[in-house]
């Protein structure tokens, strides 16, 4: 039975500089495993590179390969990962669009779809219940939403997409404590409903206590793996990115 | 009173085709970013297709239909291959420049290069020698008073508001209007909708060039006689009016475009017709100091 998806052996460079040194990491249907590391140490290359985006903001693969139920995605185009694989990705800084308002950005979100308007209606219903915020501002310009905010709809676009493996780059990112345990309890009942989460994270902490395996990345390379359990009580791990 | 009436609709109906190639700059830029220079030039090629469509493959030197028949076939078939034409210009010139993220001075002076090329590329093909555009509809002139209109203005006038209302519903209200307000503001994240980026930029291309050709065959029944560079003034002051009225936004467009016509014949009601652009420049200048963002227009801001 092969992996839902599978990096073997990645190599990527942006330009000339090479920013992953041949990593392998697989997630399996259903699960949530989380890629922790610092800074620069090729997380979210790693998530863009799945994504198949272009060069210059994305890399591009130089060696190895990323396998989804088996097959390589290296030929795909980026718009097609989502529209026919259902697999979303929440990049860094949101990137929601500004100028759109938070409704015509979830609306936006369901351009490729081709299931029934029925089930479009859904998937509206559960992200303003999942994010009820957004539901209050939808009408709202999203470039005035608050960073938390932001996030959220950044999420709630993915989830419009109809994905059903999401990768999220840094939810948490800039959010109060008490909006990211939302965040992630919402990310938890959908992992519940069968969603296969990939999710990145500077808070390791908070990344192994929701995930189920965890993979260590530093400098373009991992360094450490295996059930969240084990990598909390590793004293490398420990030491290096939960504080000791 | 009558002569100001009289000014009024001539100001309407040149105002008309600025606006409808106006249109076409502001989407584009609206879009990409891009200024598309070659989009005066659009408009010329327009008007010789046209040409061409009406004379060859409808008219007299080919099937020989009826004038009726040429008018209702030939203007959408004019604005069909017209858009062609934006789209291979799109596609040789500019998506190869984007795909290897060249600045985007190098791509506006691609499309500066492409409009010289479609000047003179159809001076080479067809000569310099002017065409007379053939009389495909019976001119009726309507008089209240001492106003008289005809029938030409009137459609001119018409299109021109349509064609705004029409590009107006489809960037404010359907989906790919909101994916190509969406590539303006982040073009990366746009294929993490499903969306492939290339479609929306050709569509844009499509409406932009298409609405250039409706305006290049209104233009060449209003005044029928073309030349290869008749694109090139009124092209730039299409452009010049779209970015009065706030480059990127389509209302803007239109407003400016009318905007300029009207001060174009205000100024030639009271002053000699050899000071009208100066003084219509002029007074362009003087809104784009107070308003540097043009009328419409909002300077783009982004939360971090």
């Amino acid at each position: 039975m092969s992996k839902l998806l599978e990096i073997k052996d990645l190599k990527v460079k942006y330009g000339n500089i090479e920013a992953l040194h041949g990593i392998s990491l697989y997630v399996d249907k259903g699960e949530i495993v989380t890629l922790i590391g610092a800074n620069g140490a090729g997380k979210s290359t790693t998530l863009m590179s799945i994504s198949r985006l272009p060069p210059p903001e994305a890399p591009k693969v130089v060696e190895g390969d990323i396998l989804y139920n088996g097959e390589s995605l290296l030929e795909w185009n980026p718009d097609k990962i989502v529209a026919d694989l259902h697999l979303a990705l929440v990049p860094e800084g949101r990137r929601i669009f500004g100028n759109l308002s938070v409704e015509e950005n979830l609306r936006l979100a369901t351009y490729a779809r081709k299931d029934t308007a029925r089930d479009v209606e859904r998937d509206y219903k559960r992200v303003y219940s999942l994010f009820p915020r957004l539901h209050e501002r939808r009408k709202q310009q999203s470039e005035s939403l608050s960073g938390g905010e932001q996030q959220m709809l950044a999420v709630g676009r993915a989830l419009m997409s109809s994905c059903n493996f999401i990768m999220l780059d840094e939810p948490s990112m800039g959010l109060a404590p008490l909006l990211m345990y939302d965040m992630f309890r919402a990310l938890k009942e959908l992992n519940r409903e069968g969603m296969t989460i990939l999710l990145i994270e500077q808070n390791a902490n908070l990344a192994l206590k929701f995930a189920d395996r965890g993979y260590v990345i530093d400098t373009g390379e991992i360094v450490a793996q295996g059930i969240s359990e084990q990598l909390m009580d590793d004293p490398e791990v420990k030491k290096a990115y939960l504080g000791g | 009173m009558e002569a100001l009436f009289q000014n009024i609709i001539n100001a309407l109906q040149w105002g008309s085709f600025y606006a409808l190639i106006a249109l076409g700059y502001t989407l584009v830029y609206g879009v990409l970013l891009l200024i598309n220079f070659a989009h005066g030039d659009i408009f010329m090629v327009g008007a010789y297709i046209a040409f061409g469509v009406s004379v060859f493959v409808l008219g007299t030197q080919g099937l020989g239909l009826p004038n009726w028949a040429i008018l209702a076939c030939g203007v959408p078939l004019t604005m069909i291959l017209t858009a062609g034409v934006g789209v291979t210009l799109e596609r040789i010139a500019y998506r190869p420049l984007r795909r290897k993220g060249a600045h985007r001075l190098y791509v506006v002076i691609t499309a500066l290069m492409c409009g010289l090329i479609l000047e003179n590329g159809n001076l080479a093909l067809l000569g310099a020698s002017r065409k007379k555009f053939p009389e495909l509809m019976e001119k009726a002139v309507w008089t209240f008073g001492n106003v008289s209109v005809t029938n030409l203005k009137v459609i001119v006038i018409v299109a021109a508001f349509a064609t705004f209302a029409f590009l107006n519903f489809i960037v404010t209200r359907t989906r790919i209007g909101m994916a190509m307000r969406a590539v303006s503001y982040d073009k990366f994240a746009i294929p993490l909708m499903g969306i492939p980026v290339d479609s929306v930029i050709v569509f844009t291309f499509v409406l932009g060039s298409g609405f250039a050709g409706l305006a290049g065959m209104l233009f060449a029944m209003s005044y029928p006689i073309l030349e290869p560079y008749m694109g090139a003034l009124i092209g730039w002051k299409a452009f010049i009016a779209a970015v009065v009225g706030g480059i990127g936004d389509i209302r803007g467009a239109f407003v400016g475009g009318f905007l300029l016509g009207f001060i174009e014949i205000l100024v030639v009601a009271f002053f000699p017709s050899t000071f009208r652009d100066l003084i219509a420049f002029s007074i362009l200048l003087l809104i784009l100091w107070i308003k540097p963002t043009g009328l419409f227009g909002v300077a783009r801001h982004q939360k971090i």
